[in-house]
């Protein structure tokens, strides 16, 4: 792709959980960051690049924060006000 | 039984002697509904992701226990009448309890309290720009796995 100049967004082949072998817990806000998008959605899978098994586990996951208030469900109703 | 941890947001008021008293009173009636405590965590007062009962901040405290399907539904009933808890969820945990160390982050951004202000109002801009970079490469990505496709 020679339009693309730069990527943060570092996508690397294959599931991040397979290789790093890290937990994924619905506590740990700042790693579930990674695959929620700006405005509190879930990353798809085809993006995050996570295996069938990890996206399960990170749904999940992402679903339990929403529910405890430590993920929004969606972006900013607290900041219209 | 099976291991369980539960979070409950307390009141943002609730402060002091009263917010011991509550965390006090559910360590009780998990001894007295028969689960054997295995940690309490107190992760203090932080933002939340959304609103909740009218309140930008909640006081979150973790317990993890050892208890049966009874013992939760008791618990739960008397959480839900409590008005210093705004907010709570139980979860069965599958591999047994670990000390989180994600509560380490939580103190850090505690002992900030004092500049907290500043940094939830940092916050949401850093984040906003972060975000904003992560949709426009979602973007280039999504448009690149079209192209693939195509």
């Amino acid at each position: 792709m020679a339009y693309q100049p730069r990527r943060r967004f570092t996508r690397r082949k294959g599931c991040r959980f397979c290789i790093d072998k890290t937990k994924i817990d619905y506590k740990d806000t700042r790693s579930l960051r990674y695959f929620v998008s700006e405005r509190g959605k879930i990353v798809p899978r085809r993006i995050s690049g996570n295996c069938a098994e990890h996206q399960r586990k990170v749904t999940e996951a992402i679903k339990r924060a929403r529910n405890i208030a430590l993920l929004p469900f969606t972006a900013s109703h607290s900041l219209d006000k | 039984m099976r291991t369980y941890e539960t979070i409950i947001i307390i009141h943002p008021e609730t402060a002091g002697d009263a917010y011991t008293g509550v965390v006090d009173k559910y360590k009780g009636i998990l001894d007295e509904l028969g689960a054997s405590t295995i940690a309490v965590e107190e992760w203090g007062t932080r933002k939340m992701a959304y609103i909740v009962k009218k309140q930008e901040r909640g006081t979150y405290v973790l317990f993890a226990y050892e208890g049966n399907p009874d013992s939760i539904r008791e618990l739960e009933r008397r959480l839900r009448i409590d008005d210093n808890v705004i907010k709570f969820m139980t979860v069965q945990l599958e591999g047994g309890y670990e000390p989180s160390g994600f509560v380490r982050k939580v103190e850090e951004s505690e002992t900030a309290s004092p500049a907290k202000e500043e940094s939830s109002e940092k916050a949401p801009e850093a984040k906003k720009e972060a975000a904003k970079e992560e949709a426009a490469e979602e973007a280039s990505d999504s448009a690149k796995t079209e192209e693939e496709t195509a």
